[in-house]
């Protein structure tokens, strides 16, 4: 399977630097990574690679635009049993 | 409650498009344009995001989903009414989401707003909807939740989660 993330000490060793400074471009957002426990930070593998050939995601423009098209969050998936009955 | 500013929201959303790019994931369309824009509807506006995580071709078979509805409380102002953040591992065969929705009906009958849904084989799950965790703090929030679910490769534990029965 393809590995899919580092951990910040892969990363201190990737980079040669230590596991102090890795964390330090973490909280100061340079390198990309996602705290996904109090203590467990991973590194998505492309996020990093890209962020080390120093690519930068364009900032989007956004506007507001009018639509018919309502989105329906939830839609098909079975209410509560009371709400269904109270539907009914 | 979450709230904002009209200019808050279209920080939000370019914030969003820019922080799934930044951790490899690829934007789909209408999204991954120049410009790109929430749905207004009346009084309403609407996000719908999706994106496939980077996995080479198979990626295709993975896509989160985010959506939100955002309802006027004032001039140029808005609140987060419903979320609806989706991750479908069809490669894995396994689903996770965290829900916002049908706030009432959820409040009387389990006195919850929020909900999950953890399917380890997509279309079997063991229980309808189950307990959230917290709730989500707006799209970002579901982004990295989900993407961190993604990053394990594998099947979600679906039984350390409390059914809402």
């Amino acid at each position: 399977m393809d590995r899919l993330y580092y951990t910040p000490r892969e990363i201190a060793e990737i980079l040669r630097i230590s596991d102090d400074a890795v964390l330090d471009l973490i909280h100061r957002d340079e390198i990309p990574a996602l705290r996904v426990s109090p203590r467990i930070i991973r590194i998505p593998v492309a996020g990093f690679d890209a962020w080390r050939e120093g690519w930068k995601p364009r900032r989007r423009r956004v506007a507001i635009r009018a639509t018919s098209n309502r989105i329906a969050i939830g839609e098909g998936e079975p209410l509560p049993e009371g709400a269904q009955a109270l539907r009914r | 409650m979450i709230e904002a500013t009209t200019d808050e929201l279209l920080d939000y959303l370019a914030d969003v498009i820019e922080r799934a790019e930044r951790l490899g994931a690829t934007v789909l369309p209408p999204n991954d344009a120049e410009s790109v824009a929430w749905e207004r509807d009346g009084d309403e506006l609407f996000m719908d995001l999706a994106v496939h995580p980077p996995v080479g071709r198979r990626s295709r078979l993975v896509e989160i989903v985010l959506r939100e509805r955002w309802r006027a409380v004032g001039r140029e102002r808005w609140l987060l009414a419903e979320y609806g953040y989706e991750l479908r591992d069809h490669e894995h065969a396994y689903r996770r989401a965290l829900h916002r929705h049908d706030v009432d009906d959820f409040v009387r009958t389990h006195g919850v707003a929020t909900h999950e849904h953890c399917e380890a084989t997509i279309g079997n799950p063991a229980c309808d909807h189950y307990q959230a965790d917290s709730p989500c703090r707006g799209a970002l929030d579901g982004f990295d939740r989900l993407y961190g679910v993604w990053l394990t490769g594998m099947k979600p534990d679906c039984s350390p989660l409390r059914c809402l029965e």
